[in-house]
């Protein structure tokens, strides 16, 4: 559905995208994962025709962005990490705008505002000016306008910057609830939010597409040492000795005496725990618990923009 | 033709929800109201001299010429106020993202702000269509100068409004944008005024007084309509609009 290929992009002397090459499938929610200056948003403006590109392809359904902009545009619902509203307007009045741009008329433009509204629980708030909302529900009316001429691709960039808790689990609710019906793209620099809602991941840093696979994929294709750690009843600081000068495919071993815990990494998968479970007994330190620790996203985005 | 009418339609409306624009309206309207109560005074009182004297009456041609060469002054500060925000207040709000990714041309985009500042100034026009009324109380007016004098001053408006788009598309705040833009108009009303001390004279002279706007009301007032100046009314507009279409465009890939 999407299909990015050598995407450059420069501001003066600054390079803000060096190597951008990516592809989305159709219903699919990804996430485009970045630390802030990484060319997310730069890619996003690309995308949707804001800005062109100075090198590269994209395709969004089978129309290239350069040569069929309109055809593109008619695909593409787009919420900016600033959503674009005009504040002195209404919000049903501005989504009727917003869909009559889009060459909506009519009965069908009246129904598809209707029931944006009532998805994005916008009812008691119709008449009233989009200025004197809250973030979350102009949020919300951003979102609204992206999708009222139901694309078939959604482009949504940070939604949920600067929102409170409570809204940004709404926010995320409705974005899982627009899965299957669109293709969403969806950009953050919160790596537990992408990590929940999104069924991909593109790692990008310094304006280039480092990683792109499902959060498994990522995790063992970077690196295959699994952290595991073990809890005595006693002699933690000698036992993690021990680890370290006896059991040489063991790295970073570490130790909280005061917890009796000691933690390591392995690359010879859950076997390791046989031989380090005989070596607690063997020498009675008492075993309490001996577990594998699951890589976070966190691990990997930071092992990978390092 | 829908998304033009769609975009001039909500920015005329956006222009008069704002305390700005009412005010900006109710302004115009107010001066326009005042030059035609003193003008057409000084006409009924001068009329009425040489009736008693004897002499050449004044013209309605003269009175128009007075009442719209004035008028030509004053837009100098009013348009740029209705056009400052067209494209330079949405960039810094980021807003114009919205008429970007939806599935329209830039010319489109172009036309659509071009017709809501317009509409904003024939509003006015239309508006003040009540002062000239006035005259058929005192007299019996010939309509057609009247008319031909609406004409010539919504074309200069319609210039006028091209110019301070094409402006307010190149910067990025409305303020530098109203700058400009009066600093713009001031020079082409001039223009014709100091032709012939930056021109050598001969055809340069003639060619920078015929950039000027002002000789080109001459015959509206006086009740004509020719073919060269109307030529000269819809060759700026569309050159303008040429040049803010590209300055849009341009935007996309600074």
């Amino acid at each position: 559905m999407i299909e990015v290929v050598g995407l450059q992009k420069s501001f003066g002397n600054t390079v803000a995208l060096s190597d951008i090459s990516f592809k989305v499938a159709k219903g699919q929610i990804v996430g485009f994962l970045g630390a802030n200056g990484a060319g997310k948003t730069t890619t996003m403006d690309i995308l949707c025709g804001c800005i062109g590109a100075d090198a590269g392809t994209a395709k969004i359904a089978g129309f290239e962005i350069s040569e069929d902009p309109i055809e593109v545009k008619r695909k593409i619902g787009y919420l900016p990490d600033e959503p674009p509203l005009h504040r002195e307007m209404q919000v049903g009045e501005f989504l009727s705008y917003a869909g009559k741009l889009h060459g909506l008329r009519g009965d069908r433009l009246t129904v598809r505002v209707a029931d944006l509204i009532e998805r994005l629980e916008l009812g008691s708030n119709k008449k009233r000016l989009i200025g004197q909302l809250s973030k979350g529900y102009r949020q919300r009316v951003g979102l609204a306008q992206a999708l009222i001429h139901d694309p078939e691709v959604l482009i949504l960039d940070e939604p949920t910057e600067g929102l409170d808790p409570h809204q940004i689990l709404q926010i995320r609710e409705m974005i899982r609830g627009l899965k299957g019906h669109h293709t969403i793209l969806f950009s953050s620099h919160i790596l537990s939010e992408v990590e929940s809602v999104c069924d991909q991941l593109i790692i990008v840093d310094k304006g280039k597409v480092v990683e792109q696979g499902t959060h498994n994929e990522l995790i063992l294709r970077l690196d295959g040492a699994q952290e595991y750690h073990v809890r005595v009843r006693q002699g933690a600081l000698a036992l993690a000795e021990e680890l370290k000068t006896d059991f040489g495919q063991l790295s970073r071993v570490t130790v909280k005496e005061d917890e009796q815990l000691v933690s390591f990494m392995s690359k010879e998968g859950d076997e390791i725990l046989d031989l380090v479970a005989r070596r607690v007994l063997d020498r009675g330190y008492g075993l309490k618990e001996l577990a594998g620790k699951s890589k976070k996203l966190e691990d990997v985005f930071f092992q990978i923009t390092r | 033709m829908g998304a033009i009418a769609t975009i001039a339609n909500r920015d005329l409306k956006s222009f008069f929800v704002s305390f700005k624009g009412s005010v900006t309206f109710c302004f115009l309207l107010l001066l326009m109201g005042i030059f035609f109560r003193s003008f057409a005074a000084t006409f009924l009182e001068i009329q009425a001299q040489t009736l008693q004297t004897g002499g050449e009456a004044p013209k309605l041609s003269q009175l128009l010429t007075a009442i719209f060469q004035n008028l030509h002054f004053i837009l100098l500060f009013i348009v740029p106020a209705i056009t400052m925000s067209s494209f330079a207040e949405e960039r810094k709000t980021q807003v114009d993202r919205l008429l970007q990714t939806a599935p329209i041309s830039n010319i489109q985009i172009v036309m659509g702000k071009f017709f809501a500042s317009a509409g904003v100034l024939g509003l006015v026009l239309m508006a003040s269509i009540v002062y000239p009324l006035f005259l058929f109380k005192y007299g019996n007016p010939e309509i057609g100068p009247i008319v031909t004098s609406y004409l010539g001053i919504f074309l200069l408006m319609c210039a006028q409004v091209a110019f301070g788009i094409w402006v307010s598309s190149m910067v990025s705040h409305q303020f530098l944008a109203y700058l400009f833009t009066s600093f713009g108009l001031f020079l082409l009303l001039i223009l014709a005024w100091v032709a012939p001390n930056i021109s050598g004279g001969g055809a340069s002279e003639e060619f920078v007084k015929y950039l000027a706007a002002t000789p080109h009301l001459d015959n509206f007032f006086a009740g004509l309509i020719s073919v060269a100046d109307l030529g000269y009314f819809f060759a700026f507009i569309g050159l303008f609009l040429f040049f803010t279409n590209v300055a849009v465009d341009a935007k996309r890939w600074s």
